[in-house]
């Protein structure tokens, strides 16, 4: 009886509401607690900065924008396709001998047009967003392939094209990797236009219930096609991250993206009680993903188990989410 | 039903209620929203037991009811939310899980034609052949699901607001079929906001306040007064304010507007500090009206003019822009997003006055909600709390909030008492008056006649698509304005009267 009387019923809902709205966090806290203690390699300074520089900057760049449409009541399965061209474009055209600002203002543009023709899909002919970016994602795997001769990688090891490359992935303004200063950048737009300004309001409300949006007099095309657009450019800034880390471009090659960008965009729906995307919920979710992925590799698991461990994973911290919502509900 | 009660964890929803219905006549049940109505029905229904408390049904005591048990006593229910699958037929939905067919193959072609047969029979009406749920009006989905409890046999027939988006024609045609269904000995309970309603139906009328049924009474015998007095225990006064607004210069100018198959040459003006009533059946037009100011349709005769300038709404973006505000009658899909927060719905239309920059100035846009939920005295714990925590008349104040943030001059309201209950009825037509006396100019569709004589200064009634008559003064009554309406006189002799 004495036992009973110390935690009293409200404070266990307390903690259960605490637990619900913070299961990611707690999930990271504890992988990162069990690589620390299985492995001595991971809580090092080189490894960790391994999987900000190579795993988290790209996927998060792409999960932003992700964010963006999830928000809108969207979904973009064609980042990877935006991821790609952005890549295919920016590669073929310094092999080609462009400069390398040349290279990424072209390379950035044939990803806006992914967006763009997203957009004309979704607004326009008011196909569903799903079907839509599904079929942006055929189209664009073909015209990869077509492009590259049934899908031969393009390799820039040295000369002339080599150094452009290295203008992006080898440089650093005050000691920080460009990558890292490009992704400080895009979270600080995103996090302003989706959390802080008038746009990200309408696109919430469009997200949440379109007809209301549209009866209070908000253009609803003009917001929808503009969180396309910006999650298609998003991707495109991956792309050509991507193709001058590894001085290369290989078709498909954006799709990794794909998954873990949805993922890391539902995850980071836990975060909010209302079960709203949000930009900071959205990088938890990256850096659980990075860091699994990581942790699994060091511990020796080959690639399809990490993918085990991940799917795992995400089923942990979303069903303990909801559950405890719902239990407390 | 004796002695039934039910608490929600401290909550009493039931205490020492009892209700009992005999064969053949239709039972009233009224009160208002919390007073315990939906909990007792849904004790009957099965779906919640009581805690105490007896059962009997044609004078045998029922033990645990389940909703499959209540079905096979021949109970059926007509819940105020539409429960029927938008994407089936009619017919799949007025047979659904009473299929016809043979076996395990249901026949679309049979099922369809019995409902047709059904519809016909008892409402008159012939719906397009193939039309799924979602196609139809609020009032046909209504209709075809009545229709599903007809299909089947049926003791006892529970409708739950059943008219509240019904037309006067489709009420009548409701009250004509309840009414052959009590000659055939068939018990109906009718829970209803609509005392008149209940006035011409009922042969009984239980009241519930608080839980507990407060008294059962004769329509026939007790005016719709002293049963509003019993449900809320206190006299409502007038239920329609009086108010004292003087009216000023025309806001809006609506000049020989048509549209092609639903209605031409619509001329009226809206002054300020008016409330215009506009009125007609499904399909006269009116509703047609009312969307092409907004931009929901768009005329392709005529001109609009808001302060004598003209404006062509293409859609609710140009409305809005205009000065126009919508209350539109689909509170849930289109007036107020039930997961946004009472900040973020009352701002929605607003943003720009709150924002710099394109950045929202949320410090500003918290002061103006806060002022907003204090001056409607909306009912919330705070404003950042989502709207669907609320009740539907805190809900519809939200929706209103949304224009007065907006500081909109014309509304223009589609049944803006739709599922609203009386207590908060009275409170919107008290904000209505106080919005007249600001200053605005108000457009209120209704199909509601009490509502539209004691709140309108004018009223439009719109037949065929044609405006045949305008009454104010001592002409604005609610059965010329049915006549009217329902096209029982001509526009000339109104002239005369």
């Amino acid at each position: 009886m004495m036992e009973k009387s110390l935690i009293r019923p409200d404070t266990i809902s307390r903690l259960a509401g605490l637990a619900a709205s913070y299961s990611v966090i707690i999930a990271f806290l504890a992988v990162v607690t069990f690589f620390s203690l299985s492995t001595p390699t991971f809580l090092t300074f080189a490894n960790l900065y391994n999987v900000l520089v190579n795993n988290i900057v790209m996927l998060a760049i792409v999960a932003l924008g992700m964010t963006l449409v999830v928000s809108s009541g969207g979904i973009d399965l064609s980042v990877g396709v935006a991821v790609d061209m952005a890549s295919m474009v920016f590669v073929m055209l310094l092999a080609a001998g462009f400069a390398g600002p040349a290279g990424v203002v072209i390379g950035l543009a044939a990803a806006l047009a992914v967006g763009v023709l997203n957009s004309i899909l979704v607004t326009r002919l008011r196909i569903s967003p799903f079907l839509a970016t599904l079929g942006v994602l055929f189209i664009g795997q073909s015209t990869q392939q077509l492009s590259t001769g049934g899908g031969l990688p393009i390799y820039m090891t040295s000369g002339y094209p080599a150094e452009q490359f290295n203008l992006i992935a080898r440089t650093s303004l005050a000691g920080i990797p460009t990558p890292v200063v490009i992704l400080v950048l895009g979270i600080a737009a995103v996090y302003v236009a989706l959390h802080r300004s008038v746009f990200g309001r309408y696109v919430l409300a469009l997200g949440i219930q379109p007809g209301v949006a549209w009866y209070s007099g908000i253009r609803v095309s003009k917001h929808i096609s503009w969180v396309y657009v910006a999650c298609a450019f998003l991707a495109g800034i991956t792309g050509i991250i991507l193709s001058a880390t590894v001085k290369s471009y290989v078709p498909l090659s954006g799709n990794a993206f794909l998954l873990d960008a949805i993922g890391a965009t539902f995850i980071g729906t836990t975060l909010s009680r209302e079960r709203r995307p949000s930009v900071l919920g959205t990088l938890l979710g990256v850096v659980l993903l990075a860091v699994v992925k990581n942790g699994l590799l060091l511990i020796g698991w080959n690639f399809y188990w990490q993918q085990v461990g991940v799917g795992v994973l995400v089923f942990l911290v979303l069903a303990v989410s909801f559950g405890l919502r719902r239990h407390l509900n | 039903m004796k002695g039934i009660c039910k608490a929600f964890g401290p909550v009493k929803a039931l205490v020492d209620a009892s209700l009992e219905v005999m064969p053949g006549t239709i039972h009233g049940l009224v009160g208002q929203n919390g007073a315990g109505k939906s909990t007792i029905i849904k004790v009957l229904a099965g779906i919640i037991a009581p805690d105490a408390g007896s059962i009997e049904i044609g004078g045998r005591p029922v033990g645990r009811l389940t909703p499959a048990s209540v079905e096979r006593l021949g109970i059926h229910f007509i819940h105020q939310d539409r429960l029927l699958v938008p994407t089936a037929t009619v017919g799949e939905a007025v047979f659904l899980r009473h299929e016809i067919g043979f076996g395990a193959f249901i026949s679309r072609r049979r099922m369809a034609a019995a409902a047709n047969e059904l519809l016909k029979r008892y409402f008159g009406i012939e719906l397009p052949a193939g039309a799924l749920i979602k196609d139809l009006t609020t009032a046909q989905q209504k209709i075809v699901q009545i229709t599903r409890a007809l299909a089947q046999k049926t003791a006892v027939l529970v409708l739950d607001e059943p008219t509240a988006s019904l037309v006067k024609t489709e009420v009548d045609s409701l009250f004509a079929v309840l009414r052959r269904l009590k000659a055939d000995g068939i018990a109906i309970i009718f829970i209803s906001h609509y005392m008149q309603e209940i006035d011409q139906l009922c042969d009984v009328v239980t009241v519930m306040r608080n839980g507990a049924d407060v008294g059962t009474v004769r329509p026939a015998e007790t005016s719709i007064d002293k049963i509003i007095a019993m449900m809320i225990a206190r006299d409502v006064g007038a239920m329609f304010p009086k108010r004292k607004a003087a009216i000023g210069a025309p806001v809006l100018d609506v000049s020989q507007l048509g549209l092609a198959g639903r209605f031409e040459d619509i001329s009226f003006t809206i002054r300020q500090g008016e409330i215009v009533g506009i009125t007609g059946l499904l399909g006269s037009g009116a509703k047609e009206i009312v969307n092409c100011l907004f931009g929901l349709q768009t005329a392709d005769k005529g001109t609009i003019a808001v302060e004598g300038r003209s404006v062509h709404p293409s859609g609710p973006y140009d409305a809005v822009a205009a000065g126009l505000a919508l209350l539109p009658e689909d509170r849930r899909a289109h007036g107020i997003a039930l997961d946004l927060s009472v900040r973020e719905n009352v701002s929605l239309a607003s943003l720009g006055r709150y924002s710099s920059k394109g950045l929202i100035k949320r410090a500003e846009e918290g002061r103006q909600v806060d002022a907003l939920i204090r001056e409607l005295t909306i009912k919330t714990p705070g404003k950042d709390v989502l709207v669907r925590q609320l009740s539907g008349g805190n809900q519809q104040k939200v929706s209103i909030a949304k224009w007065l943030s907006c500081q909109s001059r014309i509304y223009v309201l589609d049944e803006p008492t739709v599922a609203v209950d009386i207590a908060a009825k009275v409170e919107i037509y008290g904000l209505l008056n106080r919005l007249a006396e600001r200053g605005a100019a108000i457009l209120m569709l209704s199909s509601d006649l009490l509502e539209l004589t004691g709140m309108c200064d004018r009223v439009l009634v719109v037949y065929r698509g044609a405006l045949t008559g305008e009454f104010s003064g001592a002409r604005l009554d609610s059965d010329l304005l049915l006549a009217a309406s329902s096209g029982a006189s001509r526009p000339s002799e109104m002239e005369a009267a």
